[in-house]
């Protein structure tokens, strides 16, 4: 599992322009906040709390080709099939490369942004902690429906038809602080249905 | 001695019958070319022996193992389908890094490209090369393994007469060493290897 986490890893870093891409995105969203709704500091502080899960929706959501299409459209996907005949590494390897090149640039930052909108300290511990979770969560969601949508092409549409709705308990607990412990419940049951459908989402497509 | 046995194999992709009854036997050091028009299941045939496919009625030996049941078999073959397994976006040098950690194994990557005399191309942009060129770098990931057969899918389109008398010999090669190898192709290389069968 290790030579395939490390070879997506290396993936990722070779177009290193990802981390860049999703940090620049998440920001943007953010930084245009002000611009519409005024620099009234609680009213940013509860725009906040919103916004950030619109730009991480939409961050995990607008990757989620890279998950298993790519490899899969370049042939890859076959190698790393016969390599690795435990589809379970496979996804495994996939969640974590999916969440550290798309989510963790937005946790880096999340510390700088917090500042610029003036949530206080208290509160940026409680808005990281769901996010954290819930992020864990939307990539397990992202990961099978990529899976399962395997061949089809130009069909992001249809992916955020899916998929959005599967995100809305995560807004819905993400964006009442002190909700992590109902976000981790949310991600652990999400863990569960992804494995399942992603392997059997790789077992059609191998078949 | 290897030893490859295709008995009464026939599958269904969908409603379709794609192979029927199909019995071949393969020893060490035999190449074998099946050849047919497309869609008449070429490529669907090195899916089942590579295990890709699993649904299907006969049964494929390899040392008198059934391949669905030998968990070693995977390691026995190489498939090199019509897919390039290559990142446009990135170098030559780096896919080849990547093949390096999926198969690992650390090889040479200048005394590789050397093969088909392709060196000048390791640092360019896959998506700068033509299609025989990416076809050449597909056809490398052969020498990433120690494997007993080689399965390979019209791994003649794109390449031109130089790199395929090198191919050629490549497969001549893996042969003398006790090599079992599987073209599909819809051209003919009767002239080349002479054990053929039409489906």
């Amino acid at each position: 599992m290790f030579a395939l986490l490390k070879r997506d890893l290396y993936l990722a870093l070779y177009s290193s322009s990802s981390f860049f891409y999703t940090s620049s995105f998440f920001i943007l969203i953010l930084i245009i906040l002000p611009f519409l709704f005024g620099t009234n500091d609680v009213q940013l502080q509860v725009l906040f709390k919103g916004i950030i899960w619109i730009g991480l929706s939409l961050s995990i959501l607008l990757t989620m080709e890279r998950i298993f299409n790519a490899d899969y459209e370049d042939g890859n996907l076959d190698v790393i099939i016969q390599r690795y005949p435990s589809l379970e590494t496979i996804i495994i390897s996939k969640y974590i490369t999916h969440w550290v090149v798309y989510c963790l640039p937005l946790f880096i930052i999340l510390p700088i942004l917090s500042f610029l909108f003036y949530v206080s300290l208290d509160n940026f511990f409680l808005i990281f902690l769901n996010l954290f979770f819930g992020s864990l969560g939307m990539v397990f969601i992202v990961t099978f429906v990529s899976a399962l949508t395997l061949g089809a092409k130009r069909t992001i549409f249809l992916k955020a038809i899916i998929v959005i709705p599967l995100f809305i308990p995560f807004l819905i607990f993400g964006t009442n602080l002190g909700s992590w412990p109902i976000l981790l419940a949310l991600s652990m049951m999400s863990f569960v249905l992804s494995m399942y459908v992603s392997a059997y989402g790789l077992r059609l497509y191998v078949e | 001695m290897n030893e490859l046995k295709i008995k009464d194999l026939t599958c269904y992709r969908g409603d379709n019958l794609v192979l029927k009854d199909l019995n071949t036997k393969l020893k060490s050091g035999d190449s074998l070319v099946i050849r047919g028009s497309n869609g008449s299941g070429k490529t669907t045939l090195l899916r089942v022996l590579s295990n890709f496919i699993k649904l299907y009625n006969g049964k494929i030996l390899f040392n008198d193992h059934n391949v669905l049941e030998d968990a070693n078999y995977r390691n026995c073959f190489n498939f090199v389908g019509q897919k390039n397994c290559l990142k446009d976006n990135l170098s030559v040098k780096n896919n080849l890094k990547l093949w390096e950690i999926i198969y690992q194994k650390n090889i040479s990557y200048s005394k590789l490209l050397e093969d088909f005399n392709i060196s000048h191309l390791m640092e360019r942009d896959v998506a700068s090369l033509s299609d025989g060129q990416k076809k050449c770098i597909s056809l490398l990931r052969l020498n990433f393994t120690e494997s007993k057969i080689w399965y390979l899918d019209e791994p003649f389109v794109f390449l031109d007469e130089a790199n395929s008398q090198i191919l050629i010999q490549k497969i001549k090669n893996f042969n003398t060493n006790n090599g079992i190898v599987i073209i599909t192709s819809n051209i003919n290389l009767q002239n080349t290897f002479t054990n053929e069968i039409k489906i």
